[in-house]
């Protein structure tokens, strides 16, 4: 097997070449001038480790995948078209209300509640960009007032004069009758003809997200019309790039829904978050290939810490209606949960309580901590972390970042030790264990509101600063086992290297499996597998045209079931492919009776209020080959561990006083080497705490175990 | 009849064996002075002083409440995510956790305050009255259901679940999980019938009582809940999930005394309710001692127009501030406006959370920190046997009462006072503008509910920026107008207008309130429907402006009747003149069979047919300083938003411009704002003259006028003939004429006349 897998981030562009046997990692700074060059760097980097030329590289892989936050980027700094949104008469302002809770999206929960303060993004669409169209669909699908085709072409006249460069065409219910807004397509192209307008592209909602929401669903189709130039410049500049350099294959693009297309299958807002989600792919790959059970993956950077879930078994978590910068939006994403704690989040005294809160206000790159020497003034984790000892000031970052512990010390004693009549370590201490508890306790209302308990999962940590705090997340969570994986530093990149090739595809519906006031089953078997059948052709095609042979597409279906008239829809993943007999109504709910009760608690179940399906989702894909890492459990050997670099005073969390550390460089530690802690391991890109009380044991592929030996 | 001489003249041993009968015979528990009128927290007990002695670590408790919040976020999702009300998918609940005592010591993070204080009352009267009472006890694996506001609650729409979490057989604490439901078998659907004339046509009258045993429903009092209700579905559904998030929650008070101890846990509930007070007390003293007066009206009982006045005098001296609600309207006996003084002060805390001291945590030693002073027998302070199902409408005000006073306290403070935590603003829009609906679905089956809009106020003016437009709304953050589309696959409605900023429903300002929307809404697919709304402020604007700010508009509610819209879309060219517009609908008047009517906002329950529309608009924010100071150019992007009219930019903001390009003349502008204030200085007069002008004695004769009048010991109820004036300290409750009988005496009257 030979690929390419490419993380293109904000800051680093990061590459993961499996090239036979062998496996290479490489990072490039991100050119965001031209993608196409730090991409080749990162490249042409990796292709010196294997002994072979770009050119002969791109022409033996199978494939090259992206994963990318071009999107992300995009959206932060408002890169985009002018959008003309259409939308049904009497719902001109439903997007720029954002249902009355847009001001909060994104923001930490101090945000949201100082709600004074409230400030909705500035919006994509401004409001004199919003025209109305008379026509109206009801719940069903029923054509309650007819298209005003003479209205509609005013009103895109009127957008098209105020300068709109795309279109956004957002009709109520046409998810379940889209007539209308198919009617505008043609309209727009029999009165804009390419030749004339140039390429003004017209999107429409039924085709973007197939769910029932009117302004998620709105905001999901403006998001991808303004998305849609940056991602297709971006990104076909570098399939050019490819090209050039005899890549003839197509270029797959990692979607947020976990899965990868082709560039020409793929909907902008598909990107969006993919390097994230990449990275709990990753998690899921490693963890079925070395049955590690459940899962949680975990990515601490400067600002935020990523939370991912994977569980044994398959079961799969969405976000139906995520959040994507400042906006909900409608498209099923792996479940990512963001907590605002990072090395850069900033601890200060809290007067009330008389202890210390971080975050979730961080100090980011630019000051960054105040050791960073940049002009930072205020305390944060990455203070607390090198007055503790954890890191070294001359070779922070690779050498990147000197640290100064003279302001780290500064700072904390002028606005925490004085007022908490707390000596410096104490401080720091208290910075340290703070944060872990912060991160901890995120973690676990993560897992708990899906049912699980953390004490029955491994925490797979990566980012920046995720190994050196590790530890102290763990032992607040009642975890005993941590797994910094292989290919830690480009893990996203390896997380795209080993995805299928897969479309999701969904319908709202409103499938009664058993009416509690008729006391009936569901039987109507003929529509809901016309409904299956239509979204397994659909992803059928999108595989076909990307020439996969049709007999190798597999689907998956997956059902949003909810008792009664909850909101609730959890989704039930069924081996079943369609509806024959009763019997078959009854598994179904029978299988989401266990899911609702793992996650809600037994007894919790409702199906005397009737048992309804939400939303009928087929995942069409076609499985690839993919890295085995199953061989990187720990204490398959053992081996004698080397002399440590060097050593500091540390000082830990629980324990008094300075303790001799020894320091180690991780390139050192060979598989089979335990080291009980405390110690401290450095890499390139991060720092390894191992602390009192666990121990580090070096693995196949580099991973890094962490095992809690005193509990 | 021998007669017991007066408790005066008995003996302290003849007082006690009386106190000692009455305890042993009481016919009734109903609801407890003690309890509803003590809004403090409840004194230490043995057990919490010990508990704290033993961890007065602060940076232990703040890991134990680190878990604790972790737990109360979980059981909120849950609730959110499993609830089946309309209230729980779109924000309106809360779980949180009280001390022994039942204090409330913490909320679920994004959870609705009021709920969340309010449910205190219930825990101490179980606690009072049912732990030693031999027929119930409290006990491992109990949880008890309440809904009366009597007892503790903003109205009898809101159910608690409230479970004790025991630890070796001692009570250690409380939790809670509340959900605004909305049907509850009252005389009108949907939970909050505007025309309730006694508590008796409320619906369901929980007093706190015990429904779970052994962590386990009672089915046949499930059932007797379900019979009383229209919904019996959502009875049961939202039941358990009420019982599953309290359950979740102790599973995790569980650990969290596993991991850290029960006296870690005790001391940490204590000592957050003690340390917040404490914080409240420093803020106070910051601000300047003296009296900051605000007066508001009501100007309906949602039956008939009417002013009832919410008077508040907030006092400051020290770290002490007392809220004066003396003067107030006396409670209308037989009219669904009242409330309770127990849930007043909670709908003040919601205030002071909201819009002064965001940044303070959500529990009771915030309301601890305040006095309050009230009559008895007032609108905000009825007796228990008036009906409180729309006491929403005095409560909001004392949400308004906290956004317009702190202001003026806080102006002058320098910026790095802890008092000034957040920006000053104006009041949010503050009715409960929504449509209350009941009848059978499209899918027959029989509900009552609300609307989501309630959660989109226009927000008042920022001293630094404009107000935003409809966004959460006043008694909650992040609280959700959801999605029509789902709303519409389950209820017989379809929204012509479903949200649109109307033009020039503004509170004008140098920064202006956010707009609020209009709505307009029909019923189709349905053999039985009606609406209902508890909106006031038809006549009196309800949303002050602050600092020169101008109100928010006063808004009625419109109706089509007789006519069916969806009939009249399909004759051709009718879609093409159909205005989206309320103002425009009502004076185009374009379905010519129908009958156009426009109204006081508040309506009782009332059937539609098919293709009617009803027509409702949620208000603006209130204004920000002068007009005259508004930057032209956002008078400009106002105009080019439709948000105002030209006629508004040229008579209220005095901008001169050309209505073509919206290019601003500047020197014409400062010529024509220059004029006005010239304008204004010609109009203005001294203030004695203006009071010799303007003040009078009384209120009109023939305006139901109900309140104090200037001297706020002398309370005024009614018009006319019927007028009474009473003494402040001896309100008796006043009963309103039936609004159909005066009708018809009026028209028995002209017959009368006409027939000569």
């Amino acid at each position: 097997m030979k690929r390419v897998s490419v993380d293109i981030g904000g800051t680093f562009t990061d590459c993961f070449v499996i090239w036979g046997d062998r496996y290479v990692q490489s990072k490039a700074l991100t050119t965001k001038h031209n993608l196409a060059l730090g991409f080749n760097e990162a490249l042409d980097y990796a292709c010196r480790e294997v002994g072979t030329s770009r050119e002969q590289m791109l022409a033996e892989v199978d494939s090259v995948r992206y994963a990318t936050t071009l999107g992300t980027n995009a959206l932060i700094e408002r890169r985009g078209p002018r959008i003309g949104l259409i939308t049904t008469a009497g719902f001109k302002s439903t997007v720029p209300l954002a249902r009355g809770r847009g001001y909060g999206e994104g923001l930490s929960m101090e945000e949201q509640q100082d709600i004074p303060n409230a400030r909705r993004p500035e919006p994509i669409v401004p409001i004199e960009m919003i025209r109305i169209v008379r026509e109206r669909i009801d719940y069903k699908g029923e054509v309650l007032i007819e298209l005003d085709e003479d209205d509609l072409r005013r009103q895109i006249r009127d957008l098209v004069d105020a300068g709109a460069e795309a279109l956004v065409v957002a009709f109520t219910n046409s998810v379940v009758n889209p007539v209308h807004e198919l009617r505008v397509q043609d309209i727009f192209v029999e009165d804009y003809p390419e030749h004339m307008l140039g390429a003004v592209p017209l999107l429409l909602s039924h085709q973007v997200a197939g769910r029932k929401g009117e302004y998620v669903r709105s905001m999901s189709t403006i998001m991808d019309a303004f998305l849609h130039k940056v991602m297709y410049f971006g990104l076909s500049s570098l399939e050019r790039n490819l090209r050039a350099s005899g890549y003839v294959k197509p270029m797959l693009v990692v979607h947020n829904s976990g899965g990868m297309a082709q560039l020409n299958s793929t909907d902008a807002l598909q990107t969006v978050h993919s390097g994230p989600v990449s990275g709990i792919a990753a998690a899921e790959h490693l963890a079925k290939c070395a049955k590690l059970g459940n899962v949680v993956a975990t990515d601490m950077g400067g600002t935020s810490y990523d939370i991912g879930l994977v569980v044994d078994g398959g079961v799969k978590f969405y976000d139906f209606q995520p959040t994507i910068e400042r906006w909900l939006v409608s498209v099923p994403m792996v479940h990512l949960a963001t907590l605002g704690s990072g090395g850069g989040s900033i601890a200060q005294h809290n007067r009330m309580y008389n202890t210390v809160q971080c975050g979730p206000t961080s100090a980011g790159s630019d000051p960054g901590p105040a050791c960073y020497d940049r002009g930072g003034m205020k305390p944060t984790v990455t203070d607390a972390d090198l007055l503790l000892g954890y890191l070294d000031p001359a070779n922070y970052a690779n050498g990147y970042i000197k640290l100064n512990p003279r302001r780290a010390r500064q700072v904390i004693e002028d606005q925490l030790c004085d007022p908490m009549d707390l000596d410096l370590i104490e401080a720091a201490k208290l910075i340290k264990r703070t944060v872990d508890l912060d991160m901890a306790n995120g973690v676990a209302t993560e897992l708990r509101t899906f049912g699980y308990e953390p004490s029955e999962f491994t925490l797979l940590t990566y980012g920046g600063n995720g190994p050196l705090h590790a530890c102290g997340i763990a032992r607040g969570l009642g975890i005993g086992r941590i797994l910094a994986p292989p290919f830690a530093s480009v893990f996203s990149a390896c997380g795209a290297g080993n995805l299928s090739q897969l479309h999701i595809h969904e319908m709202s519906t409103f499938t009664v499996l058993f009416d509690s006031m008729t006391k009936q089953l569901f039987t109507d078997f003929a529509k809901f597998n016309a409904m299956v059948e239509e979204l397994e052709r659909r992803g059928r095609e999108d595989l076909l045209r990307q020439g996969m042979p049709v007999e190798k597409i597999g689907y998956r279906l997956e059902l949003d079931m909810r008792y009664g008239n909850q909101r609730v829809q959890t989704t039930v993943v069924t081996d079943m492919t369609r509806l024959e007999t009763l019997a078959d109504v009854v598994k179904l709910i029978n299988q989401f009776h266990t899911s609702y009760g793992d996650r809600f608690g037994e007894g919790s179940q409702a199906a005397e209020a009737g048992v309804r399906i939400n939303t009928i989702r087929v995942c069409s894909f076609v499985e690839l080959d993919a890295v085995d890492f199953s061989d990187i459990h720990p204490g398959q050997k053992r081996v004698p561990a080397p002399a440590p670099v060097g050593s500091r005073k540390c000082h830990f969390v629980d324990h008094d006083g300075a303790i001799e550390t020894a320091v180690y460089d991780a390139a050192a530690l060979e598989h089979g080497v335990v080291i009980d802690g405390p110690a401290v391991i450095t890499t390139s890109h991060t720092t390894y705490l191992v602390e009192p009380g666990w121990r580090f044991e070096a693995a196949a592929q580099g991973a890094a175990w962490f095992t809690r030996i005193d509990a | 009849m021998n007669v017991m001489p007066g408790i005066a003249t008995l003996s302290v041993g003849e007082r006690k064996l009386l106190q000692d009968f009455v305890d042993e015979h009481q016919l009734f528990y109903g609801p407890d002075p003690a309890i509803m009128r003590n809004h403090k927290l409840e004194p230490r007990t043995a057990a919490e002083d010990a508990a704290m002695k033993k961890h007065d670590d602060p940076h232990l408790l703040n890991q134990v409440r680190g878990r604790v919040i972790s737990a109360l976020s979980e059981s909120f999702r849950m609730v959110e995510q499993m609830g089946a009300a309309p209230g729980a998918k779109w924000g309106d609940l809360v779980t949180a956790i009280f001390s022994a005592s039942g204090d409330l010591s913490e909320i679920s993070p994004a959870g609705i305050v009021t709920f969340a204080g309010v449910c205190q009352y219930p825990i101490k009267f179980v606690n009072k009255y049912w732990t030693h009472d031999p027929t119930v006890g409290v006990r491992h694996g109990d949880g008890f259901i309440h809904n009366d506001s009597r007892y503790g609650g903003i109205h009898n729409t809101d159910q608690s679940m409230m479970m004790p979490v025991f630890h070796e057989g001692e009570l250690v604490c409380w939790v809670s999980s509340t959900i605004h439901e909305g049907e509850n078998g009252a005389i009108e659907p949907g939970g909050m019938p505007a025309k309730a004339e006694s508590r008796f046509d409320e619906g369901l009258k929980m007093s706190p009582f015990r429904i779970v045993e052994d962590f386990q429903v009672k089915r046949d009092i499930l059932t007797f809940l379900q019979n009383s209700v229209r919904d019996p579905k959502l009875q049961f559904e939202d039941l358990k999930v009420k019982l599953h998030a309290c359950l979740r929650l102790m599973d995790r008070v569980r650990a969290v005394i596993a991991e850290f101890g029960k006296d870690a846990l005790v001391a940490y509930l204590r000592r957050n309710l003690e340390d917040t007070e404490a914080e409240v007390h420093r803020r106070i003293a910051e601000l300047p001692d003296g009296t900051v007066r605000f007066n508001t009206w009501i100007d309906s009982t949602l039956r008939e127009p009417a002013l009832l006045k919410v008077a508040c005098a907030a006092r400051v001296k020290g770290d002490r501030m007392t809220m004066d609600f003396r003067g107030t309207s006396p409670q209308l006996s037989n009219r669904s406006v009242n409330a309770v003084m127990g849930s007043t002060k909670v709908c003040f805390l919601t205030g002071v959370l909201q819009n002064i001291w965001p940044d303070l945590p959500h529990n009771q030693g915030v309301l601890a920190a305040f006095d309050f002073e009230s009559d008895a027998n007032s609108l905000l302070d009825a007796n228990n046997d008036a009906p409180c199902a729309m006491s929403l409408l005095p409560m909001f005000r004392t949400i308004t009462v906290a956004t317009v006073s702190f202001p003026k306290f806080i102006y002058g403070l320098p910026d790095g006072a802890k008092a000034r935590a957040t920006v000053t603003l104006a009041a949010q829009y503050n009715q409960p503008a929504t449509f209350v609906y009941g009848g059978l679905t499209q899918h027959m089956e029989v509900t009552g509910n609300f609307c989501a809009d309630i959660n989109g106020n226009g927000q008042g003016a920022r001293e630094n920026r404009d107000g935003e437009h409809g966004v959460s709304p006043l008694f909650g953050f992040m609280c959700d107008t959801g999605e029509y589309e789902l709303a519409e696959e389950e209820l017989p409605m379809v929204r012509l207008i479903a949200q649109h900023l109307a033009t020039d429903r503004v509170g004008w300002g140098k920064y202006r309130g956010g707009l609020g929307y209009e709505q307009m809404v029909t019923a189709r697919g349905t053999s039985m429907w009606g609406f209902m709304t508890g909106q006031s402020g038809s006549w009196f604007c309800s949303a002050p402006g602050l600092f020169g700010g101008y109100s928010c508009p006063a808004y009625p509610i419109a109706k089509v009747k007789d006519a069916n819209v969806f009939d009249w879309f399909k004759e051709k060219g009718n879609a093409a003149r159909f205005p989206y517009d309320i103002v425009e609908l009502m004076n185009e008047r374009p379905i010519e069979s129908g009958r156009y009517v426009t109204a006081d906002a508040g309506m009782t329950f009332e059937m539609v047919q098919e293709g009617e529309i009803y027509m409702i608009c949620q208000g603006a924010g209130g204004g920000y300083g002068d007009v005259l100071e508004r930057d032209p150019a956002a008078v400009m992007k106002d105009l080019s938003e439709d948000l105002i009219s030209h006629e508004s930019a040229r008579d209220i903001y005095h901008v001169v411009y050309d209505r073509r390009t919206l290019i601003v003349d500047a020197a014409g502008t400062r010529a024509a704002r220059d004029a006005e204030r010239a304008a204004r200085k010609a109009r203005g007069k001294p203030y004695a003259d203006f009071v010799r002008d303007w003040v009078t004695e009384a209120p009109a004769e023939d305006l139901p006028y109900f309140g104090s009048w200037g001297d706020t010991g002398r309370i005024i109820a009614g018009s006319g003939k019927t007028r009474q004036v009473m003494d402040a300290g001896a309100i008796q409750p006043v009963f309103m004429p039936d609004p159909r009988e005066l009708r018809i005496a009026a028209l028995e009257a002209r017959v009368a006349e006409l027939e000569g």
